[in-house]
């Protein structure tokens, strides 16, 4: 009974008072791994490595929320749009990204700058994706942000001085970079964008202390090796690893998605399933070697990258307990998996979809017919841009529910000859006239983490590019494309306070807690807010 | 091209020199004009489809990136022309400086071939057009020129904007062929003017068209002109009602040459730019 969980709810939580701005945070990898235990902290994009977005301060909650009040808000240092930019915050230092790859340390109580790091970029080459950056993630003494132009960089976390600034790939073809690190013990794990440029999808791991690269996964295969018969003739390209990983420290593995092939959506010259694009890879960090992989859409030709956040979380099937990974994915369905063996459990549509008649009992799709896109162009459902896209869902360990941003929208898929040239054109062959404006809408969905199935859900106006953000306070925060940010009833979806901030919202929501308040942040516009109880 | 093989070399050699470093490629901020014979407008449609219909639509119609469509009335050409390579800075149109000025020129030929307005010529009178529509008391809700009501859109740049085919029907059955607006992605092709009815807890009724909305309130016009902002948590109804209109149907009205008149002189008004 659900009941049973309000009860410690008024008891405001117990935060230490450990939070002293002036000291440079210490993070070593061992926090990261128990990071549940200081909810008053957000050390990692995910919120911990399980990418849960879950905290369990509850000092706002469902009784108080509508009296939540802005604290101090941040305006970027140029004026930006499609800031997606999710803060880390760390012993009361907040480490916030600006578009393109500025990054900058604030003092969590009020705003105030410690200091702004920005790269020198010149004549950036980024074909289908925006100039912007999504986060940090710090180790020890250090703050890691990948940039547009693909360089992975070291910086102190107490001065913002670089320590080490390696080159991941080359922009000039088109790789580039706007997702965030993923740090664990001695490691950085980095992906890259580009494959509407036709470059070769990897996962990189660098030395933490160095910048040495340790390792490199290719996710499609180079002519003639394993996996490249699935690709027919053709070269394989794409598959790139362009937002956020996982991490289960225990089974020591990460888990990342990769994207589209190439071209997008005319894959005449690539028959075949086109391994690892559109896949979820299992790796171990020591070795760079996939344990498993799982594809959720063979031979895509409607841009559904399986580039969204995976979530992590343990629960019982059948009355026994398994280690579960949950992927709202791009092309329509929640996906339910074994994390450590990669085995499928379930999978079902979590908006409306009209290309698979459903999942076959290995979640391998069952294509309807006449599905690929069309020189006219072709109407299926979601659109390009997806069921989800880069934002990140959430899981609360104490509702077992997975909230999703759902957007409903389709596409009239269009198809065209693929062109390319190296770091000039796009390899789409194709594109969209997406059924937007009053054809389409959003919602804030709560799924049955195991089970997939729809609890409840909040409508939207459009569709939304907001993450979720759970909390032991039994709320649920998210944004609209309009502008409003708002606070949702976990177990029912409805509505508790709502601001308007006048701007689009286009990242995921953010708490932690310092001098014993909680704040709860989000960015609008050039402006990040911030929100605490009177 | 013969004639751009050697400086591609020379850039290459460049690329190879420093580790990290970036070439600088010069940016050539020549003025871009429009290139509008047929061969120019098919080449520019090609360079479009591959580059830039991913977030602009395959016909201009909007994606991730705003509509392109009559994207020239509304911006004019020098601006037109300077966006397509330098980009906006601080958003997500980038500057494409890999397109040379001659291509860019083709971008912007077919992005003309796309523009809303319609070049059908309207059979009618101007002058007593001008005045079926003081006698139809059409002034007491739009406004031309500063006269008139402000309940409807304004007019003053109609001719401009619509064209005759459209303009009957809109006179014939308002609200049944809304113009979309030009916002970006989810934030474009609202209906304008839908028609929105509303009762709130109170039962009391407010009807009208759309201003604007958010996923918690909805801004209203009535018929009066009066607007009424409104939390939707607030309304026990709230619908949307595409076809309908506040605007009366002029079908039994205006009826034969009237209405082709009323349509030459709603053509003619141009506005002044």
């Amino acid at each position: 009974m659900k009941t049973a969980r309000f009860v410690p709810i008024l008891l405001a939580f117990s935060i230490p008072a450990a939070a002293l701005a002036q000291a440079p945070p210490v993070v070593p990898y061992e926090r990261l791994v128990k990071s549940d235990g200081e909810p008053q902290d957000w050390m990692t994009y995910g919120g911990n490595y399980y990418g849960q977005r879950f905290s369990a301060l509850r000092q706002i909650n469902k009784l108080n929320v509508g009296t939540l009040r802005m604290a101090w808000a941040y305006q970027t240092v140029r004026p930006a749009s499609n800031m997606e930019s999710s803060p880390i915050v760390v012993d009361g230092i907040m480490y916030l990204t600006e578009p393109p790859s500025t990054v900058t340390a604030l003092d969590s109580r009020t705003g105030a700058k410690i200091w702004t790091w920005s790269p020198i970029l010149n004549n950036v080459v980024a074909i289908g994706l925006f100039q912007t950056n999504r986060g940090v993630a710090i180790l020890d003494k250090t703050v890691y942000i990948a940039t547009i132009d693909a360089h992975l960089v070291a910086l102190d976390a107490k001065t913002g001085a670089v320590k080490w600034n390696t080159l991941v790939a080359d922009n000039r073809v088109g790789y580039a970079i706007t997702g965030p690190p993923l740090v664990i013990n001695g490691k950085v794990l980095i992906g890259t964008g580009g494959s509407e440029a036709a470059v070769r999808g990897f996962l990189d791991c660098f030395d933490a202390a160095t910048g040495k690269r340790l390792w490199r996964i290719w996710t499609v295969p180079a002519l003639n090796e394993p996996g490249s018969e699935s690709w027919g003739t053709a070269l394989p390209e794409g598959g790139t690893t362009w937002n956020a990983g996982a991490y289960d420290p225990e089974l020591n593995l990460v888990y990342w998605g990769t994207g589209n092939p190439a071209p997008d959506w005319n894959g005449d010259e690539r028959p075949g399933d086109n391994l690892y694009t559109c896949s979820l890879l299992a790796i171990d960090p020591d070795t760079g070697k996939m344990k498993w992989f799982f594809q959720f859409s063979p031979h895509e030709t409607h841009d559904w990258d399986a580039s969204e956040p995976p979530v992590l979380f343990d629960d019982s099937i059948n009355g026994k307990p398994r280690k579960l990974l949950g992927f709202a994915n791009r092309n329509g369905f929640y996906y339910v998996l074994d994390r450590a063996t990669g085995e499928f459990i379930t999978g079902i549509p979590y908006v409306k979809q009209t290309w698979a008649k459903g999942l076959d009992a290995k979640g391998r799709p069952i294509f309807l017919p006449n599905i690929d896109p069309t020189p006219e162009g072709n109407l299926v459902f979601p659109s390009i841009t997806g069921a989800v896209n880069w934002t990140s869902p959430s899981y609360s360990p104490l509702t077992k529910l997975f909230y999703v941003d759902a957007r409903e929208m389709g596409s009239y898929f269009l198809k065209s000859a693929p062109r390319w040239e190296p770091g000039k054109f796009p390899a789409g062959g194709g594109g969209e006239r997406a059924l937007s404006g009053d054809d389409a809408y959003g919602a804030i969905r709560a799924l049955d983490g195991t089970t997939g199935k729809r609890k409840w859900e909040f409508k939207l106006l459009a569709p939304s590019w907001v993450g979720t953000l759970a909390t032991g306070g039994g709320l649920v925060f998210s944004g609209s494309d309009e502008g409003n940010f708002f606070a949702l009833d976990a177990d029912t979806g409805k509505p508790l306070w709502e601001i308007f901030l006048g701007s689009s919202i286009r990242s995921n929501p953010v708490t932690f807690a310092v001098d014993g308040k909680q704040y709860v942040i989000v960015s609008a516009g050039s402006t990040f807010f911030t929100f605490a109880l009177p | 091209m013969k004639a751009v093989r050697l400086p591609c070399v020379v850039a290459l050699a460049f690329f190879a020199w420093g580790l990290g470093a970036m070439a600088q490629i010069p940016r050539d901020m020549t003025p871009v004009t429009a290139r509008t014979s047929p061969e120019d407008v098919a080449a520019g449609r090609a360079i479009y489809e591959s580059t830039c219909s991913k977030c602009h639509g395959i016909d201009g119609g909007g994606g991730d990136g705003p509509i392109l469509q009559g994207v020239t009335d509304r911006l004019g050409d020098t601006q037109t022309g300077a966006i397509i390579r330098q980009g906006i800075p601080g958003s997500g149109m980038g500057a494409f400086w890999q397109i040379s000025v001659e291509q860019a020129g083709q971008i912007f030929g077919y992005l003309k071939s796309l523009s809303h307005e319609e070049k059908g010529i309207a059979p009618g009178d101007i002058a007593k057009g001008k005045d079926t529509y003081t006698k139809s008391g059409c002034a007491g809700c739009h406004m031309i020129a500063g006269e008139g009501g402000d309940v409807g859109p304004e007019l003053t740049r109609i001719g401009a904007m619509r064209g005759p085919s459209y303009l009957r029907g809109a006179l014939l059955n308002p609200g049944s062929n809304l113009p979309k607006d030009a916002g970006v992605m989810e934030r474009g092709r609202f209906m304008q003017y839908l028609f929105v009815h509303t009762v709130d807890k109170a039962g009391k009724t407010i009807d009208g068209t759309r201003v604007s909305e958010d996923s918690f309130t909805i801004v209203i016009k009535d018929s009066t002109g009066r607007i009424h902002a409104l939390r939707k948590l607030d309304l026990q109804t709230f619908e949307k009602i595409p076809g309908k209109s506040v605007m009366p149907s002029y079908r039994d009205t205006v009826t034969g040459s009237d209405l082709d008149n009323l349509i030459a002189y709603l053509t003619s008004l141009k506005g002044t730019q």
